[in-house]
């Protein structure tokens, strides 16, 4: 028996023990977390100072050297805390599994001469509380939820009934304009100016505003509704018809209005060569112009940049980085050489200018180049990299965004960069550009890709019509004219289709087919450039081919129309001009002396070209200025 | 017995250097961003094969509990059976899969078609019920990695009011129905996320759960399993199943010589006491409490979910799609704060909030039935429970209670009966 009281007395102060050795390892461990919470080793300010003291002196052996020491101590730091933690943890297990053997043997021992309870607890009593306190609970919980539930904002609701954000109320929208219509760009102008009961206004997020009313609607008395603005009519007005504000002239459609248009120029002795500046940045995207500012962008490993140059003058303005842009991939992504970063060519409103990379990254400025919004759509999923052109009209920049994942049409909202619409499309990876046109008195984008060209509201981007007709990897866009859209892919065929609730093709042919370059149709005749170097027009109504002709170099860059005249360059750098006509009159074969695979852009009596090393502007000066 | 005992100790051992480990599934950290690799609250996969050895190991340790308790009626066995699923099923495989948290699996399983359940998570959810249907909570017993834990740091129990366990015991129902609730909505595994003893077994995890895991040993030194009879919400299953059992652990071998050691054996105070009579409650006016609660079920039940419906809004906003919908609508304000990273994600994604909203909306009309359903089950469980303490059920020894016994075998060893 003593034995027994001895062993028990043993264990008792065994537990004790590893008890205590337990909490003083748990300690240990918490201690060294905190103190490694605290210092974070790894972040240190004297780190970070001496990396920023090295970044305005990079040449110094002293202060390298310091980093260096500083680093590695950081790192010794927070290892030894790290073999700290795993030795403690062990040591904490141990301990634990000491404490537990040592519990089981002193309750074995112990329970041998324990007393027997002398009274059940199970009365009456008991049950008569237990369902009390049960009842008591359970109505507790209900209660509870149901208090919860009443003073629980439901958002979702509120976003279904209303189409409405709520913008915090600590940060009202303070710095108001007023915002008009401008009746030339079709898009809203603005400038600064109180707010005003039932106009709407633009806060200094770039959200649209709508001031509140009482009783408008449950949250106007804050006054902080926000909601998205209504595209207005279509028709293609006279600035974006006296400008180039995107891929391909307005709307895309592969048509000038402008005049004067030159087509006699050489490069290389530089005859009517106004300016010519050298590129510093890679980019097969075309010039767009409007007014006298002159965009295009490049982009390489290290930046992507929109640049602004004077037409006028060739004068760079300004360029812009696309940086910080949140979701924005550390690494471009990889895409072949005749693609690369920046394919895809910017579109302007006459206001701001929107530009896409390969990475996804999309951004708008204005026009003295200060951002006023950018985000990441992802890094789309594209093997030779991302090359659809933007265009945008109103308040909306419109993205075709096919890829390896599925296919997308995106309207942004323009001055906040929201997305107005997204509609997700049954469509292969492609590479050709969304254009725009009127049919039925209605605004649609066209879109082409493998297998479906399709048409969509411009307004609410819900697909009009669709069918399927091409195949392959798609890169030329649509062209649109007298109320059928063109398609054609390599390999494919060439489609003239009416559009429809039921689509239906008018005419086709495979004779000639484009690998790269967009259609252009003008005064019946459609044009087709490919890329083995066949350049050819045919009847657009009927499909019956007018005449063709045969290039040693292939055409990347598409065909514009541009004065009665069809503009269309080889990836020599050689521009083929014609009459647009049903019989083939050649106007001239001038040359710029370098490899282009782009589109060239028009103003009154001007031509711009872009070769793969340098930008042109090309005007037909007078003899007096040799 | 001896070699039974060297294997089962060698078995752990031996996996435990088999180099039949699924391939890490996870990518190597990339340092040419700021991205932080969150750490993994799931173990590394398993191969196949290795699975089904898991699924037979529980099955033996099951067999065997069973053996001890009911035919060998021995707690050593029952305690190196133990010890062995606190290594195996707790240090060695990490605690994942568990029994408990298969509960979710198959939540899941009924409530998306898209989501198949493994065979493994199905077998795991499924051997511990059918022995409790035969056996008792074998399962709890020795075969449990968080019963373990606790079991073997029991040390100087206390007793809990007979009221305050029996109120306390609805927690567990109450935790089933949430984590069915937000498995089967996809929301999330909740018995997973805060089970707090899977960062003991682990060695790592989010701090929560190692203060959690802390916190109820320390509390289980003194309560006896806390986290088994206040929370487990497979224990609320298993209780209800163990109740039906046929060959339950009996306290004694042939007949009960009322000396009452088992009263003091039995940490977890599952003895039913024999009646006295002054215990035995006037039958007339139970029998009117009686159809009072029969009437009062479905009230509780109605009442239950029309709250449950109601609740739908608060309860849906711990899925992540609604989360971020509302956040995005409530504080549009967040779309240009570069370290909110589920928002910069969002817009990364380039997804619309509109088509967020409708994605939230779906799961929120998922939460408003299954609210319904949760509403109207906790109302059934309030009730059954209240009506369960006026059932009176004759006795006339010490037995153990099969719906909370957990077949630990302790009374076994302090019945002098032979």
């Amino acid at each position: 028996m003593q034995d027994t009281q001895d062993n028990i007395k043993l264990f008792g102060n065994l537990i004790t023990v590893s008890g205590i050795f337990c909490l003083a390892v748990a300690l240990l461990l918490l201690i060294n977390y905190w103190h490694i919470r605290q210092t974070k080793p790894l972040e240190t300010e004297a780190l970070k100072s001496l990396v920023q003291q090295f970044q305005a002196d990079p040449e110094s052996e002293a202060l390298k050297k310091d980093i260096r020491s500083l680093d590695l101590l950081a790192r010794k730091a927070f290892f030894t805390s790290q073999w700290q933690i795993k030795a403690g943890a062990l040591l904490l297990l141990f301990g634990a599994i000491a404490f537990a053997t040592c519990l089981r043997i002193y309750h074995t021992m112990k329970a041998r001469i324990l007393e027997p309870l002398i009274d059940g607890v199970d009365s009456k009593v008991t049950r008569m509380l237990s369902q009390r306190w049960i009842l008591i609970t359970g109505g507790l919980l209900l209660g509870s939820a149901l208090v919860v539930s009443f003073l629980t904002t439901d958002y979702l609701k509120i976003y279904e009934e209303t189409g409405t954000v709520v913008q915090a109320p600590a940060e009202p929208a303070v710095k108001v304009a007023v915002v008009d219509k401008d009746e030339k760009t079709g898009r809203q102008k603005t400038e600064d100016g109180g707010q005003e009961d039932g106009k709407t206004v633009v806060g200094d997020a770039g959200a649209l505003v709508i001031p509140a009313k009482a009783g408008t609607s449950p949250l106007s008395s804050a006054g902080v509704l926000v909601t998205p603005a209504k595209a207005g009519a279509p028709s293609l007005n006279t600035d974006f018809r006296n400008n180039h504000p995107s891929f391909r002239g307005p709307w895309g459609q592969g048509i000038s209005y402008h005049t004067g248009i030159p087509v006699d120029w050489d490069g290389p002795t530089e005859k009517n060569i106004k300016w010519k500046v050298a590129l510093t940045k890679k980019g097969n995207n075309s010039p767009v112009i409007w007014s006298d500012k002159l965009f295009i962008a490049g982009a390489d490993n290290e930046s992507e940049v929109v640049y602004c140059f004077n037409r006028l003058d060739g004068k760079l303005l300004w360029e812009q980085d696309a940086k910080d842009i949140p979701g924005s991939p550390a690494v471009p992504p990889k895409v072949t050489a005749d693609t690369g970063l920046s394919a895809p060519s910017v579109t302007t409103d006459g206001q701001q200018v929107y530009a896409i990379f390969a990475t996804g990254d999309i951004l708008a400025l204005d026009m003295e180049g200060k951002r006023i919004w950018a985000k990441s759509l992802g890094v789309p999923d594209n093997h030779y990299g991302h090359s659809s052109s933007l265009i945008c009209w109103k308040d909306k920049v419109i993205i075709q965004f096919d890829t390896n994942k599925g296919g997308r049409l995106l309207a942004l909202n323009s001055l906040t960069g929201e997305i107005s619409w997204d509609t997700p499309r049954k469509a292969k990876i492609s590479w050709s550009s969304p254009i725009m046109a009127e049919i039925d008195g209605k605004l649609q984008i066209i879109t082409t890709s493998s297998p479906t060209v399709a048409g969509y509201d411009f307004d609410s981007g819900a697909q009009l019509w669709a069918i399927d007709c091409l195949s392959g990897e798609v890169g030329p866009s649509a062209a649109f004219a007298d109320g059928l859209v063109y398609a054609a892919n390599e390999y494919a065929r060439l489609a003239a289709i009416k559009p429809g609730p039921t689509p239906v093709i008018v005419w086709e042919s495979d004779e000639y087919l484009p690998e790269a370059a967009s259609l252009a149709v003008s005064n019946g005749l459609l044009f087709i450039a490919t890329s083995y170097g066949m350049f050819a027009c045919y009847d657009s109504k009927t499909g019956k081919k007018q005449w063709e002709k045969e290039y040693g170099q292939g055409f990347y860059g598409s065909p514009m129309i541009a004065e009665g005249k069809v503009y269309v360059m080889d990836r020599s750098g050689a521009m083929h001009i014609f009459k647009v006509d049903r019989t083939l009159t050649s106007l001239g074969d001038p040359i710029l002396g370098e490899k282009s695979v782009v589109t060239p852009a028009f103003a009154d009596g001007a031509i711009y070209l872009k070769g793969e090393k340098s930008l042109f502007g090309i005007e037909t000066i007078r003899q007096q200025k040799k | 017995m001896k070699w039974l005992k060297i294997i089962l100790f060698l078995l752990p051992l031996l996996l435990a250097f088999s180099d039949l480990e699924a391939q890490q599934r996870f990518p190597k950290p990339e340092f040419h961003t700021k991205y932080t690799q969150p750490t993994p609250t799931t173990p590394e996969p398993r191969g196949v094969g290795m699975e089904f050895v898991d699924v037979l190991v529980l099955l033996v340790v099951l067999s065997l509990t069973s053996w001890f308790a009911i035919k060998k009626r021995s707690r050593n066995g029952i305690l190196l059976l133990t010890v062995f699923s606190a290594i195996y099923f707790g240090f060695y495989r990490n605690g994942c899969i568990c029994s408990v948290g298969s509960v979710q699996n198959v939540a899941l399983a009924f409530a998306d078609p898209k989501y198949v359940i493994s065979l493994y998570a199905l077998l795991f959810f499924l051997l511990p019920l059918i022995f409790s249907l035969f056996f008792g909570r074998v399962f709890c017993g020795a075969a449990c990695p968080l019963g373990a834990i606790q079991d073997l740091l029991i040390y100087k129990p206390i007793t809990i009011p007979a009221w305050l366990r029996k109120t306390l015991g609805f927690i567990p129902y109450l935790y089933l129905g949430l984590a069915v609730l937000y498995a089967a909505t996809g929301t999330e595994f909740i018995i997973c996320r805060y089970d707090p003893f899977i960062g003991i077994y682990r060695m790592n995890g989010p701090h929560l759960m190692i203060y959690l895991g802390i916190a109820f040993l320390l509390m289980g030194l003194f309560i006896a399993r806390p986290y088994c009879r206040f929370f487990c919400p497979f224990g609320a299953i298993l209780n209800v199943f163990s109740r039906f059992s046929r060959r339950h652990l009996s306290v004694f071998p042939t007949k009960c010589i009322q000396c009452k050691l088992c009263t003091t054996a039995c940490p977890f105070e599952a003895i039913d006491f024999p009646d006295e009579e002054k215990t035995k409650p006037d039958t007339k006016s139970n029998t009117r409490r009686f159809i009072l609660y029969m009437a009062l079920i479905p009230v509780l039940m109605l009442a239950g979910s029309w709250i449950g419906s109601k609740s739908h809004v608060f309860l849906s906003k711990a899925h992540p799609d609604v989360y971020l919908a509302e956040l995005l609508i409530s504080h549009p304000e967040l779309k240009t704060d570069s370290k909110n990273i589920d928002i910069q994600t969002f817009l990364a994604s380039g997804k619309s909030l509109e088509t967020l909203v409708a994605e939230a909306q779906v799961i929120r009309d998922k939460f408003y039935t299954g609210s319904w359903i949760l509403g109207a089950f906790l109302g059934l469980v309030i009730g059954l429970m209240a009506m369960n303490q006026i059932i009176f059920r004759r006795r006339e020894d010490y037995q153990a209670n099969k719906g909370n016994c957990y077949s630990c075998g302790r009374c076994l060893d302090y019945c002098p009966v032979e």
